[in-house]
């Protein structure tokens, strides 16, 4: 029950920075990346590749695979410079695909459908599985924490508030001299290290990864995630994850409270529900769970006319 | 004031969360010594396998509703937990480790899609469960397992051996393969090569995108190599715009392709022209044996897929594995289930009857639904029967079992 919970754990960490790259890129910038699982899938096995064929440290492999998307961030966003909005996410989508394809055709690098396996974890081998369980949990806590408050930080700060400028009128940002295009290819760039960040992981974690790992469902799960927890909002989009994988997880004991469906009933019922979850998000909380706060000037540092007393 | 009202609105939605994520798990069930003993099928319900799924669970349900009538194994009774792998890897994980850590099952069974089983036999593994799976792709018996796999469908590289020997068998000079890319399919080029080469007969081979709405340009590229025999390597979507393909193109040649690429669904959606004389060929589960009959009553059905004549198989292999092994732990049913499978043991094809025998110091061999179900060292099966069938006026008619 121990390395279940822990392993639910480690996938809403999982859960929790994917919805935290796409939330740099779209909550704060609002560049839709519909590309998601190519970024995670690059991360994926940027690190597995390096950790296995090249016998890199792990540390040194999830590095690479920051790296990597980050750099795959940086040149698609490049590319599609000019790009907004919905053909901004058509390229994305297309690009995600295009990993997909690269994954599944070039054996000789990727070992093509089969997939990459033995893919080393930290102690893999000398814990028992509760406790690799926990001390992933434990290296994932970690993570998410920095990850979080560096997210938080700039954020709130000045950069923050450019990109956000961005998002709401690029015109009005470019107009207020800043460099708007500059910024769209940082955040983007930063949005899909992010996301490699948790391919990585994610390949050392579950020790085996294919490219029917990275279809484009589990975007559907990262977008429900932050819309769920509010779009803009860093803990909103850890607290999305969680809420997601809990309703992925919960849903398995339908049957417990429900006697009357059949299995294939149940596992319908689980399907419908995320979409359902989706439509209603959408629907009745469009800011999720945890709104994005308007800022206010008193919190931004700046002066204000203050009577004295 | 108003910040402060902000926190506590946060810090109640916090806990709001927490506490609902906590009540989806109300059964924190955990394996016990001497409560039921947890079989779990993953199997897919949704998702490209979702055809089979359900019926390769009931399979199960069938052979453990038998056994507890019968008493149960080791004094008590079976208890089945039902997870869906939605045929995707990562959703599979989550499944397995709830089926392996939450419910204590003793062995996962009915894996279907190759990737899924690669990604969920590290879990049970780990976890000391057994890996009961219908599988093809030869990588999976492969894998540091030691022993917790056992995989009744024959590897890939089995069935491509059959099918090139009837190929050449048949008179082919010029072979070709072409198919997506899959795991079998580097495998499934290298075999046909070597077969045929062994045969006299010249190869070609390509790799095609699947899901495509046309293959023009591929069966072009194909047929300028005048190939007189051509093997499908893909899925059913992919083979009826294919053989279409082909027969606009005006190809004479033969074709044969597995029987879950040239399935019903092709059949119905070609006119018979187009599908005349084509080959097809597949594992066969032993129509003739009393097991086979066992799984047409508990599903309800004349035919009963491969699939489920193989989970039917699964189940029992499983629980006589446990009586053999006296224990329903995971590391002592790999051993049991080489005993029961395999050797000089009275014949029997169903768990009812070989709890009796183990019961009274006997020892066993089972010949399932499936065939023989006897295993190599890495659990690879060995003896499977294969159907070759060819089709006449739309329908497929047996042609010769090897």
């Amino acid at each position: 029950m121990i390395s279940y919970l822990a392993s639910i754990g480690v996938t809403i960490g999982i859960y929790a920075l994917l919805a935290l790259g796409i939330n740099v890129a779209w909550g704060l910038t609002g560049m839709i990346n519909l590309g998601m699982a190519g970024f995670f899938a690059l991360g994926a096995y940027a690190s597995a590749i390096a950790t296995t064929s090249g016998e890199l440290p792990i540390l040194i492999g999830v590095v690479l695979g920051f790296i990597f998307a980050a750099g795959g961030g940086l040149l698609l966003a490049a590319i599609t410079f000019r790009l907004r909005g919905d053909y901004l996410a058509i390229i994305t989508l297309g690009f995600s695909e295009s990993v997909r394809l690269f994954m599944t055709n070039e054996i000789w690098l990727t070992r093509g459908p089969d997939g990459i396996s033995d893919i080393p974890g930290p102690l893999r081998g000398e814990l028992t599985p509760r406790d690799f369980n926990l001390l992933y949990l434990g290296l994932m806590i970690v993570v998410l924490i920095v990850v979080v408050i560096l997210l938080r930080n700039l954020a709130n700060g000045p950069y923050g508030r450019a990109l956000r400028a961005i998002r709401d009128d690029d015109v009005v940002a470019a107009v207020a001299g800043k460099p708007v295009g500059r910024l769209r290819l940082e955040a983007f760039a930063l949005g899909a290290g992010l996301l490699g960040l948790a391919g990585a992981l994610f390949g050392h974690y579950h020790s085996y990864i294919a490219p029917d790992m990275f279809l484009p469902l589990i975007t559907i799960y990262i977008f429900l995630a932050l819309t769920a927890g509010g779009p803009g909002n860093m803990l909103g989009a850890v607290l999305g994850a969680a809420l997601v994988v809990a309703v992925l997880e919960g849903t398995r004991f339908v049957h417990d409270v429900i006697p009357g469906l059949s299995i294939v009933q149940v596992a319908a019922v689980r399907e419908i529900t995320v979409g359902l979850l989706l439509i209603l998000a959408l629907r009745f909380r469009p800011r999720g769970l945890v709104p994005e706060r308007p800022a206010r000037s008193s919190e931004l540092g700046l002066s204000t006319p203050r009577r004295n007393r | 004031m108003t910040r402060r009202l902000t926190m506590k609105r946060r810090q109640l939605l916090a806990t709001g969360a927490i506490g609902a994520g906590a009540l989806t798990m109300p059964r924190l069930a955990l394996a016990q010594s001497d409560g039921p003993i947890m079989l779990g099928t993953l199997t897919p319900l949704t998702g490209v396998g979702g055809t089979y799924g359900p019926s390769m669970r009931d399979a199960v349900a069938g052979v453990i509703d038998s056994v507890n009538s019968a008493g149960g194994v080791l004094g008590r009774q079976i208890e089945l937990v039902s997870e869906d792998t939605q045929t995707n890897p990562e959703a599979a994980v989550r499944a397995a480790r709830k089926l392996v850590d939450v419910d204590g099952v003793s062995a996962v069974i009915g894996t279907w899609a190759s990737s899924v089983t690669t990604a969920v036999a590290p879990v049970c593994w780990e976890g000391g469960v057994m890996v009961y799976t219908v599988s093809g792709s030869d990588s999976i018996t492969q894998l540091p397992h030691e022993g917790y796999i056992i995989r009744t469908q024959p590897n890939s590289q089995l069935q491509i051996e059959v099918a090139a020997q009837f190929m050449v068998d048949q008179g082919a000079t010029r072979v070709a393969w072409i198919g997506p890319q899959t795991p079998f399919a580097e495998s499934s080029i290298a075999i046909l090569g070597d077969v045929a080469g062994e045969g006299g007969a010249s190869m070609d081979s390509l790799i095609y995108e699947a899901d495509r709405t046309s293959y023009r340009s591929e069966v072009d590229q194909i047929m300028t190599g005048d190939p007189d025999f051509l093997m499908l390597g893909g899925y059913a979507a992919d083979s009826t715009v294919l053989l279409r393909d082909l027969f606009q193109a005006g190809y004479e040649g033969k074709i044969i392709g597995p029987a879950y690429a040239v399935n019903a669904s092709v059949l119905d959606a070609l006119p018979n022209d187009v599908v005349e004389g084509l080959f097809t060929w597949e594992g066969t589960p032993d129509v003739t044996s009393g097991a086979y009959a066992r799984v047409q009553e508990i599903l309800g059905v004349d035919v009963v897929d491969p699939y489920s004549a193989q989970t039917y198989d699964h189940a029992n292999l499983a629980i006589l594995a446990m009586a053999a092994a006296g224990s329903s732990t995971g590391a002592d049913m790999r051993g049991g289930v080489r005993t029961i499978s395999q050797g000089d043991g009275e014949i029997i094809d169903n768990a009812v009857d070989g709890l009796a025998i183990l019961a009274d110091g006997g020892s066993v061999n089972y010949n399932g639904a499936s065939g023989p179900c006897d295993f190599t060292r890495i659990g690879d099966i060995t003896g499977t029967q294969f159907l070759f069938r060819q089709i006449q006026d739309g329908q497929p008619v047996d042609f010769e079992t090897v």
